[in-house]
């Protein structure tokens, strides 16, 4: 089975594991097996259009899997699926700027 | 509640004054119990932003999976991302909001001619539409 590792935040929606281990020969199979065994996730990952939502990225091993087949993305048993999010900033646009 | 432990503040307040008048990104290691989280380590991220970094970070989610592999190879989670505002208020901008996400507790280092000036944590929500002011308690050593 594929590993899926949950990120600290969400674990109290996996309970509370930081591991999950899930059949699936996609991707998407995978994630869908999670949030059907975990329901409480499923809002955190994806938005009400069922799409992940846009600070979500899903990595199959070190590869981003929108750069391979998206949720389409062939799976294996030794495979290790992570979800890791987009972050940036920045103070400009309105910013209480100092001179 | 988010308590910095000295070593990591003062490594987040250095990266903060070094980067200057840069904008600097990082990732804060720790543990939660219940509502209060500590952070016993800081990682120095790359700001990977294209063009000018005065005003804007942006990490890359590679770096992010190194640092939660970081985290679980040394017991800890990742808890937090900081970064820093050169010569501007540690508030949580548009920008920051609008590529945020509400997993993680967000630290702003106010960085004011090269020196550490102050700092908030904010709570973005999952819509990317507001955050909350979080308690931010640091040690020095």
């Amino acid at each position: 089975m594929a590993k899926v590792l949950i990120p600290t935040p969400l674990r109290q929606y996996a309970g509370k594991q930081d591991t999950v281990e899930l059949k699936g020969a996609t991707v998407g199979e995978v994630l869908s097996g999670l949030t059907s065994q975990f329901g409480d996730l499923k809002k955190h990952l994806y938005n009400d259009e069922g799409k992940l939502r846009s600070y979500v990225n899903v990595y199959l091993n070190d590869e981003d899997i929108r750069y391979l087949d998206k949720e389409a993305s062939a799976v294996k048993e030794s495979d290790t699926i992570s979800i890791v999010p987009s972050i940036a900033g920045g103070t400009e646009a309105g910013g209480a700027a100092w001179n | 509640m988010i308590d910095i432990e000295p070593i990591p503040w003062e490594e987040m307040v250095a990266h903060a004054e070094a980067t200057y008048p840069n904008e600097c990104c990082g990732a804060m290691l720790g543990s939660i119990d219940g509502d209060r989280k500590t952070v016993r380590a800081a990682l120095r991220l790359d700001n990977a932003a294209a063009g000018s970094q005065q005003a804007y970070y942006e990490l890359r989610p590679e770096d992010l999976l190194r640092a939660d592999r970081q985290a679980r190879d040394r017991k800890m989670d990742l808890i937090g991302i900081y970064h820093s505002h050169p010569d501007c208020d540690a508030y949580f901008s548009q920008t920051d909001l609008k590529n945020s996400c509400p997993w993680y507790s967000f630290v702003v280092l106010s960085i004011h001619k090269g020196r550490f000036d102050h700092a908030n944590s904010w709570l973005p929500n999952a819509e990317q539409t507001a955050a909350e002011k979080e308690e931010l308690k640091w040690q020095k050593s």
